[in-house]
């Protein structure tokens, strides 16, 4: 099975692809211009951000970048399209020829280009009163285009790929519900002939979707039948793949070069930009780096990126495997809280995990540090080494209670109620394990 | 003493001319003494509707000001009115009009020209009146030409082009028609310069003024298929030039004779893709058959708003455009515009500009383009067509007259050198005297 998939994410700029329009208009048809609407007489500019980011994803793609790239006009006639052609790129992508890794799976990028979203049509009504409403709040919203290699070799390896295209995209620039608006035009065959299932909306619908068309080629190639070659539509409430109503032949979308734009060279920018390391190239890096497992690496770069930094921060200082426990134990349950006051209690927490792997803090005491700075507690951090103070206070504690002294003799646990109150008067500044020593030292000199 | 303009005198002008698609109506807006203007009616303006000549944009009424009518306006300017023209600037003499066909101002029996026809008629007829024309290939120079008076091309990318509904976004020009020259040297700076709105205005250099034309170069191209009275009076201008100090060359520009099988390819692929929003979802009369799939329901609008000459170049543009014939029509057009480009930069290595007749003919009869098959008519701009497709910046000045009609010569210059244009336009009128329309108010 041959799976290759065209990707249309949208880039987070502020403002639409070609105008200044903001993108977040919501009332609909509120964020609209001459320019997006396609007015006679208006013309597009280019939004420098926009390119921007869909170098950087070409680049991210390992795409080889083009120097010079220029627009097209892609026509065709449909309601939501103001100009009844769309900008987009056609024989000049920002970048072809990249690849991606799945796992140790190579897919293959045959290129990665920038376009405008068309409007959005809505179907209001009642049923047989059906009228369908053009929203051009849409229109112009700047997308990236990526497409694979018929690489993919499952419906779930496709998945997957989405799965891990967008944990990289999201922290490459920020895209914000991605899963929910990505939208996919997959080609599959199972056979010879290839069909194409057009604009899938979500993770889960391209699972179905390429599942139910893999079903479907399979059985007719069982039953001797021919695919033939098309566009099919997937019926999300049924669940199977429609053959395309509109089109009884390949479309033609006779691109021209769009005059208005001119060309860009971008061979500099590209090579002035430096990609981010990624939530699955560090988990990777982590899981060589470090010995750890591929899985766990993942789940910790995927639990929080500042987690992540301060498992590295651990591992250099107790090495993988504890800093591991920690990080995916105490650190990630009460990560919540944590989380904002990380800067300033880096120390503290890096102090705590240490005592308790050099065996001066018992494991349980960690915990009940840890939880505490989680909630706020001042002065949980790490025990001090100084213990002139603590002895003195020891001794007077021991002075006052000589019931308790007395006690002792019998019951060593009599100890703990001292313990405590040592605990409570320093705030645990010192660790309950030398408190306990120390105390026991004092008492054993009274008995 | 002039009269004009008038509301009384514009409406009769029209009346017999047919010079605008729509004017001001109220006498209250004009002010003695005011400079006024008309713009071609494919550019933008809040006062009027803007049509472009064709019914699809019957109604239209733009919410903003084309960039060079906003310039034209901020210097104190009057718009008086959107002149009439070929439907989206498709035709060479103007009778592809939605709204009537313009009438010349010598003899309303012949053609203004096209496609800016009304726009050279009202710089014709109305005296101190300034037109702005645009011109994809040729449609500047020709009713220029046919009206008897100045118009000036500017390089492609001196002039914003925001505001100016689209025919070819890569030949489009806006330009000038007035009487004298001396009103290019006034008006040309106001509406050149960069526009953020328009990318491709954005890398030109700053307009110079100065320049001259000491020599002129004549293809031997252009001099053939000349009707016989064109040749007299181009001869005679040679001659004259000659006398004034001009050196005159004979050369050769054997890729002249590919500019128009690549404009027409280029311009009408472009158009095809600009028409394409003319569909009835927004513009064109809805008609109210809306239990119809959306193919239909655009076909219909667009079956009933284009005009023959519209359709022809949908039909053309689109071919060109298609799998298969892209590399060999669109593809290839784009090679022979670098081709033309090259070739002019040699000739301008030595001579200032390139000299030619403007038309080939004086304004036809209409009785006479009723009989004119489309490619006749395209192959009447086979010398205003090579400097359109090459971008060259070009001017049209009377240089004759025969039988009461004007003949006109056009200079085509190197890129961005309007300046040098200008001034050979204003040499040329001070040694050859300009005739204009007797108009009684």
């Amino acid at each position: 099975m041959k799976i290759g998939l065209e990707i249309h994410v949208q880039l987070p700029t502020k403002s639409k692809l070609f105008c200044s329009c903001s993108t977040s208009g919501s009332t609909p048809n509120s964020s609209v211009c001459p320019i997006c609407l396609g007015l006679p007489g208006s013309r597009p500019f280019l939004n420098r951000q926009a390119l921007e980011m869909g170098v950087l994803i070409a680049k991210f793609l390992n795409c080889k970048i083009s120097d010079k790239v220029w627009f097209a006009r892609k026509t065709y006639f449909y309601p939501d399209l103001p100009k009844n052609f769309q900008i987009t790129q056609y024989d000049s992508p920002l970048g072809v020829d990249g690849h991606f890794m799945i796992g140790d799976k190579n897919v293959g990028i045959w290129r990665a280009h920038i376009e405008e979203d068309p409007g959005r049509i809505k179907r209001v009504g009642r049923s047989g009163e059906e009228v369908a409403l053009v929203d051009y709040n849409r229109s112009g919203i700047p997308l990236v285009e990526i497409v694979t290699a018929p690489d993919l070799s499952s419906p779930a390896e496709a998945r997957d790929f989405l799965t891990d295209l967008i944990i990289e995209l999201r922290h490459l620039i920020d895209v914000t519900g991605a899963e929910q608006t990505m939208r996919v035009d997959a080609n599959i065959s199972v056979g010879e002939e290839r069909v194409e299932i057009k604009n899938i909306t979500g993770l889960r619908n391209v699972e179905k979707g390429l599942k139910s068309e893999a079903n479907r080629q399979t059985k007719m190639l069982a039953a001797g039948k021919r695919i033939v070659r098309e566009t099919r539509h997937f019926d999300e409430e049924r669940g199977v793949t429609m053959p395309g109503r509109e089109k009884e032949f390949e479309e033609d979308y006779g691109y021209i070069g769009e005059p208005d734009l001119g060309t860009y060279r971008i061979g500099a920018l590209a090579a002035s930009m430096t990609v981010p390391e990624t939530p699955l190239v560090r988990a990777a890096r982590l899981s060589e780096e470090l010995g750890i497992g591929a899985q766990a690496a993942r789940q910790i770069v995927l639990t929080d990126w500042a987690l992540a930094d301060l498992f590295e921060v651990l591992a250099a200082k107790v090495g993988a495997e504890a800093a591991m426990s920690w990080t995916m134990g105490p650190l990630s349950s009460s990560w919540k809280d944590l989380k904002e006051k990380v800067p300033e209690l880096r120390e503290d927490i890096v102090g705590i995990v240490t005592a308790v792997t050099s065996g001066k803090m018992t494991d349980s005491e960690g915990r009940m540090r840890i939880s505490a700075l989680s909630s706020g507690q001042e002065a949980a951090a790490a025990p001090a080494e100084d213990v002139g103070d603590l002895d003195a206070l020891i001794v007077q504690l021991v002075d006052e209670h000589p019931e308790v002294v007395r006690d002792y003799k019998g019951n060593e646990r009599a100890a703990n109620f001292l313990i405590g109150q040592v605990m409570k008067a320093t705030k645990g500044k010192y660790s309950s394990k030398v408190v306990a020593e120390r105390m026991k030292k004092e008492l054993g000199k009274k008995v | 003493m002039t009269t004009f303009p008038t509301v009384d005198g514009l409406r009769a002008l029209d009346e017999k001319h047919l010079i605008f698609c729509e004017r001001l109506e109220d006498p209250l807006a004009f002010e003695q003494g005011q400079f006024h203007f008309s713009a071609k009616d494919n550019l933008c303006a809040r006062d009027f509707q803007a049509r472009a000549g064709s019914r699809v944009l019957k109604g239209y009424r733009p919410p903003f000001d084309a960039t060079p009518i906003r310039r034209l306006k901020e210097i104190g300017g009057l718009l008086i009115g959107k002149t009439n023209m070929d439907e989206f600037g498709f035709g060479t003499f103007s009778t592809n009009s939605g709204f009537g066909i313009p009438r010349n101002p010598f003899d309303p029996e012949r053609s203004c020209g096209g496609s800016s026809g009304g726009a050279a008629a009202a710089a014709a007829l109305i005296p101190e009146h300034l037109a702005l024309g645009v011109s994809t290939g040729g449609s500047i120079s020709c009713p220029a030409s046919f009206c008897g008076v100045v118009g000036l091309t500017p390089t492609y990318g001196r002039v914003s082009r925001w505001g100016l509904i689209d025919y070819g976004n890569s030949l489009d020009k806006v330009g000038l028609l007035t009487r004298t020259a001396r009103d290019l040297e006034r008006y040309l700076p106001v509406i050149s310069g960069p526009d953020p709105k328009d990318p491709t205005s954005q890398a030109q250099p700053v307009l110079s003024m100065k320049g001259e034309v000491t020599s002129v170069a004549v293809p031997t191209e252009a001099l053939a298929d000349l009707s016989p009275e064109v040749t007299a009076a181009f001869g005679e201008a040679l001659k004259e030039l000659e006398r004034n100090g001009v050196k005159v060359m004979e050369v050769t520009i054997p890729s002249l004779r590919y500019a128009i099988p690549a404009y027409y390819i280029l311009a009408t692929s472009e158009a095809s893709t600009n028409l394409a929003r003319y569909c009835g979802m927004r513009f064109g009369v809805m008609n109210q058959e809306f239990d119809q799939g959306f193919n239909d329901f655009f076909a219909q609008t667009r079956s009933e708003d284009f005009g023959p000459e519209a359709k022809r170049r949908i039909l053309l543009g689109t071919f060109s455009r298609m799998v298969g014939f892209r590399n060999r029509y669109y593809i290839k057009a784009l090679q022979v515009r670098q081709l033309i480009i090259r070739e002019y930069n040699k000739v301008f290595e030595d001579c200032d500009a390139v000299l030619t007749p403007t038309m080939p003919f004086i304004a036809p009869r209409f009785d006479e383009i009723a009989r004119m098959k489309p490619l006749e008519m395209y192959q009447a701009d086979f010398l205003t067509v090579p400097p359109n497709l090459a971008g060259m910046p070009h001017v049209s000045l009377p240089c004759g007259y025969s039988g009461g009609m004007p003949i006109g010569m056009q200079a085509v210059g190197p890129q961005w050198a309007e300046g040098s244009l200008v001034s050979f336009a204003r040499s040329w009128e001070e040694s050859f005297h300009f005739r204009f329309p007797e108009v009684r108010a």
